[in-house]
């Protein structure tokens, strides 16, 4: 739908905000600013989410991505209080007669370094305040104690032990939210979009635990300065790397190794980390005499300097790739890489700005040697983002900012890699547009109970021309078939071509964000929140799991952008002195123009996309219990999520009453329940254990009901779309971490992590698929188990 | 070029890590319909007037026992060029048969079938069918460059939509394979199409060809109806595993004009065949 032209509605919220500013600045005389940065004093990392509070007031302030913080306050002598999970909490006098400039330096607890633990993200006391609700934040220290599959630390893995947020089977890549689908999820490193979340198809994560900062995933109440994913926004750290000195970082493990090398560069002024990681089963599998053989590598770059205290720079990039070959007529390959330079301005002590510049890309190619061609599919994006914070007073801040990011796809090529292939070359339609974006976002604290998060984004995309596009008889490019009972391609009655300069359709939409937190007390406060978003791309999968080859595509003539309302509600208490925290919220959201697809649907190679898929809606919601210890030799946490999530097909003016009937219908990603408990024992300064216990309700699946005799076979015939389950999934870790500490003053720091994944070694079912046995013939039901036990052992180093 | 399944079949390195067991697992039960294996092959070379129809039912998926069996429907065929009408005998087993059909290239047909009382039509046109120039045997290609796979070398005809079914099956074992292929990517070229039957190492079930084996090969004209049909109901053969596309309910030509809701299983096809064997070296 295409809404008011964009110059009014950027003059509106230009508007907007400047009354916004106007009635906030107005509370704000005879008072003087604080501001700086807070780095870690061991590796001089800046720290995000750290907060900074003066003590016996409600004023505070939580440092941004960049480690930034800015706290006007009314003249006087204040005690600062700095304080940052796992770190010693540090105090400082502050005579605030005038602006001042300070950077801190914290600590991290000397003794308890590796065992703190997911304790609330910030302060307690900041996140009763905080409207933020619907996050899930992991620190890094938590996710690599915790048990993994073949020793690789997985912050996807580990993100999944928390309510709201699940997987699609094991073996399977990317994840889902509050029972969303998996292209749903913007998932950003350092900014960068990536694609394809996944390793090895979702054996391993594309994050490097080592090279990672922190990790922050919205599963609603999304902020303004983001958009384009309707279910959740993943935002991934890197490290800077150490600007104080050299330090190594290193596993190895039995699958995979990885080793990080962080140094200084110009006096300090700067800082740089690369980080690399490779598997090597494919050396071992030919080794081996295997012709199959399957592998990945990836790298983390980054880089950083400081030109002044109001300019920093900040380069990073990601390389990942995976390979796969099946003995010598066909191999496989993909992998996102991305770059991006942003560069930190301070326009004040109350203004931070930050420009990124983003290139980031997702490709990947077949080979197929036998029949001499090669398949290459691809999708490209640049990205100028300008974010600004204007810290305007203690009640009031403000989050600006706009974006642009330039898309190419390329959904397929076939290239015959030489004369005498069989195969003719083919290129289905390059599809370009433009996404851009525009935002407000203000914290309001209202009262000394009462804060609230209000913002609003205006999204628009453009679908570029420069191809031609289909037109179907009736604008249909879909129709049923009345006669035979099924969805079959429209006619085809001619092309329009559109010119470059020509926009082959375009969208606007507004997206208000809310959400408000009202403290009941020192222990505990309640939260409301609203969040509107718009996708303007779709990842088109009509397979049981997505693979990497499914296609990401745009919204365009017959494809509308998804829509998503978000409706949240949450109770948040600590408890017993902080050692214990809760956390209730239920959901509910809708997202219109949800595609599903037609029977039979044939998406590979097909360059007009809008003759497989029907138009329709999805909803879920649920509620989510979050019960954590923070504090003591034992911690960990139970999370539990009773929800549905449902989508139906009703398809509109195709004709017929859609799928299975035009009747809601559980999604893939439907799991009614869904426990997780994660728990953590220091025995002493060597030993340590941890567990994972996950129950899920199974997958909705499609099974049979009935079998015919068809050309000597006994065919299956298939019940309604989704309406059975797989047999619900169950598995308990363990791991068993051992330090051999004898010289505790050494800075070479080694640890042993022996892991059992899957102890009972129960076989659950990734599929259950129905067939003829070859041998007697008579049918039956073969479930694949992706793992059983799964025993691993690494070694870590630091130094 | 069956694109899709070589695709799929990539992800079989799954299997590297996976384990497979059978298992007992409760489906649901939809009610019986009636199921229609109407082939009307004409094998090029003869004159293609000996055609069988059969009907039966289809059972809960498990059932091992039923006689599914469909006696006593009436079973026409008709020209729809010249309305000459076929009417197929009874023989009481669940067959229909006739000596009396005239196939005709280009021709449109159309299948009538009155059974229980509600009326079954399917309407189903002869395509031409190109010749196979050489049929070989090699190793090198085909998944696995040790194992023997036989190879059918034909020419496409180089107007477009041509749709090809083949059925292979080895002499001894007990189920035949289908593939389906269309000339989509591959109109108007020297088609060389290979089948390999990938050892099982595992299980010892599945052995690959040897010198000496015997493989039986049809390959049929389709209609592009038919061939999506066979698409969608092949790829659902054998199961449909992590990475393939959603099961889905396929349905065929025959329609119930009484009671469109009661739909046949099964199709109205014509098609040329060639049938041959190849005995491997």
């Amino acid at each position: 739908m295409l809404k008011k032209s964009k110059v009014p509605m950027a003059k509106q919220l230009l508007i907007w905000g400047c009354l916004l500013f106007w009635g906030a600045t107005a509370t704000a005389q005879n008072s003087y600013t604080l501001s700086g940065t807070i780095t870690d004093q061991n590796n001089g990392e800046t720290l995000f989410g750290a907060s900074v509070f003066l003590k016996g007031t409600t004023s505070g302030v939580v440092t941004n991505e960049y480690g930034f913080y800015s706290l006007t306050a009314p003249q006087g002598t204040y005690t600062l209080i700095i304080s940052y999970i796992g770190f010693a909490e540090m105090e400082k006098q502050i005579v605030l007669d005038r602006d001042l400039k300070v950077d801190f330096e914290i600590s991290e607890f000397s003794t308890k370094l590796e065992e703190v633990v997911v304790t609330a993200d910030e302060p307690e006391r900041a996140i009763l305040r905080k409207p933020e609700m619907s996050v899930a934040k992991m620190n890094i220290a938590t996710v690599k104690r915790m048990p993994v599959v073949l020793g690789e630390v997985d912050i996807l893995k580990s993100l999944q032990m928390l309510p709201g947020v699940t997987n699609n089977g094991e073996g399977t890549g990317g994840f889902h939210v509050r029972g969303g689908a998996q292209d749903q999820n913007l998932v950003l490193l350092d900014e960068a979009i990536i694609y394809n979340t996944s390793h090895m198809f979702g054996f391993f994560s594309v994050f490097n635990a080592d090279a990672i900062k922190d990790v922050k995933l919205y599963k609603g109440g999304i902020p303004a300065r983001f958009g384009g994913r309707v279910s959740s926004v993943l935002d991934v750290r890197q490290k800077d790397g150490n600007n104080k000195r050299l330090s190594l970082t290193g596993g190895i493990g039995i699958i995979s190794s990885r080793l990080t090398v962080e140094a200084p560069l110009f006096k300090e002024k700067g800082s740089f980390l690369i980080a690399g990681r490779r598997s090597y089963a494919d050396l071992i599998l030919k080794a081996a005499g295997e012709k199959n053989s399957v592998g990945f590598y990836d790298l983390n770059l980054k880089t950083n300097y400081n030109i002044n205290a109001n300019n920093k720079l900040y380069l990073s990039g990601y390389f990942g790739r995976d390979n796969f070959e099946f003995g010598d007529n066909f191999n496989s390959g993909y992998g996102n890489s991305s770059g991006n330079l942003r560069w930190n301005h301070l326009f004040s002590d109350k203004l931070f700005s930050n420009l990124s510049l983003i290139a980031s890309k997702y490709d990947y190619e077949l080979g197929f040697v036998l029949e001499e061609f090669d398949w290459i599919s691809s999708i490209n994006n640049y990205n100028l983002k300008y974010d600004l914070k204007y810290y305007v007073s203690d009640q009031f801040k403000l989050d600006f900012g706009a974006s642009g990011i330039y898309y190419d796809f390329d959904p397929g090529q076939i290239k015959p890699t030489s004369d005498t292939s069989a195969i003719n070359p083919l290129s289905l339609d390059r599809k370009k547009a433009v996404e851009s974006g525009l935002y407000v976002n203000a914290e309001h604290k209202l009262t000394d109970k009462l804060t609230a998060q209000y913002g609003l984004r205006y999204s628009m995309f453009n679908r570029l021309g420069g191809q031609a596009m289909v037109d179907y008889a009736n604008n249909q490019p879909v129709v049923y078939n009345a006669v035979l009972g099924i969805y079959e391609r429209g006619t085809e009655i001619g092309e329009t071509n559109f010119e470059k300069s020509e926009s082959i359709k375009r969208f606007g939409n507004l997206e208000p964000r809310v959400s408000v937190a009202y403290e009941l007390n020192e222990f505990s406060s309640v939260k409301a929140g609203f969040s509107r978003v718009a996708q303007y791309i779709h990842l088109l999968s009509n397979t049981s799991s997505a693979t990497p080859l499914d296609v990401w595509t745009p919204s365009g003539q017959y494809i509308e952008p998804q829509l998503s309302n978000q409706y949240a509600v949450g109770y948040f208490r600590n408890f017993k002195n902080k050692t214990y925290s809760l956390e209730v919220e239920a959901y509910y959201k809708n997202v219109d123009n949800r595609i599903d697809y037609i029977d039979g649907s044939d998406l590979i190679g097909q360059n007009t996309i809008e003759t497989e898929i029907l138009n329709g809606e999805s909803r879920a919601y649920g509620l989510e219990f979050l019960l954590r210890k923070n504090e003591g030799d034992f911690t960990g946490w139970i999370a539990y999520t009773l929800s549905k999530s449902e989508q139906r097909t009703p398809v509109g003016t195709a004709g017929g009453l859609g799928i299975n009937n035009g009747e809601w219908y559980s999604t893939p990603f439907d799991r009614t329940h869904d426990i997780s408990v994660s728990g953590a024992y220091r025995l002493n300064d060597t030993w340590s254990f941890s567990t994972n216990l996950v129950f899920q309700t199974g997958r909705p699946v499609t099974y049979p009901n009935g079998q015919y005799e068809y050309e000597g076979l006994s065919i299956a015939s298939y019940a309604d779309r989704n309406s059975d389950r797989l047999p619900a999934y169950h598995r308990l870790d363990l791991s068993l971490n051992y330090k051999p500490n004898r010289r505790p003053d050494k800075r070479f720091k080694g640890e042993w992590v022996l892991g059992i994944y899957n102890v009972y070694g129960r076989k659950n079912a990734a599929s259950i698929s129905f067939g003829q046995n070859l041998e007697t013939g008579t049918n039956e039901a073969t479930r694949t188990a992706i793992f059983g036990i799964v025993p691993s052992l690494t070694y870590n180093f630091k130094f | 070029m069956n694109l899709y399944k070589r695709i799929s079949l990539l992800f079989l390195v799954i299997a590297i890590a996976a384990c497979e067991d059978v298992i007992d697992v409760p489906v649901q039960t939809a009610p019986a319909r009636l199921t229609v294996e109407a082939s009307l092959d004409w094998e090029k070379g003869t004159a293609g007037n000996n055609q069988t129809v059969k009907l039966s039912t289809s059972t809960p998926f498990f059932d091992t026992t039923a006689n599914t069996a469909v006696t006593g429907a009436t079973v026409t065929v008709t020209n729809d060029g010249d309305g000459t009408q076929v009417v197929f005998v009874d023989r009481n087993n669940g067959t229909y048969t006739t000596t009396e059909f005239a196939p005709m290239l280009g021709q449109s047909y159309t299948l009538d079938i009155q059974y229980n009382g509600e009326t079954y039509r399917a309407n189903e046109t002869l395509n031409p069918l190109t010749d196979i120039t050489e049929i070989t045997q090699s190793r090198e290609d085909g998944f696995n460059e040790d194992d023997l796979e036989v190879r059918l070398l034909f020419t496409d005809p180089p107007e477009e939509g041509n749709n090809y079914l083949f059925k292979f099956q080895k002499q001894g074992e007990l189920l035949p394979e289908l593939e389906v292929g269309t000339d989509e990517f591959i109109n108007g070229n020297e088609i060389d199409w290979w089948y390999e039957i990938e050892e099982d190492d595992e299980t010892d079930k599945i052995e690959a060809f040897v010198p000496g084996d015997i493989v039986n090969i049809e390959m049929y004209s389709t209609s592009e109806a038919y061939n999506n049909y066979l698409e969608i109901l092949i790829e659902q053969i054998g199961g449909v595993g992590l990475f393939q596309a959603t099961p889905v309910a396929v349905k065929g030509n025959c329609i119930n004009t009484t009671n469109p809701d009661n739909f046949a299983h099964g199709y109205f096809r014509l098609t040329q065949v060639i049938r041959t064997s190849y005995t491997f070296e």
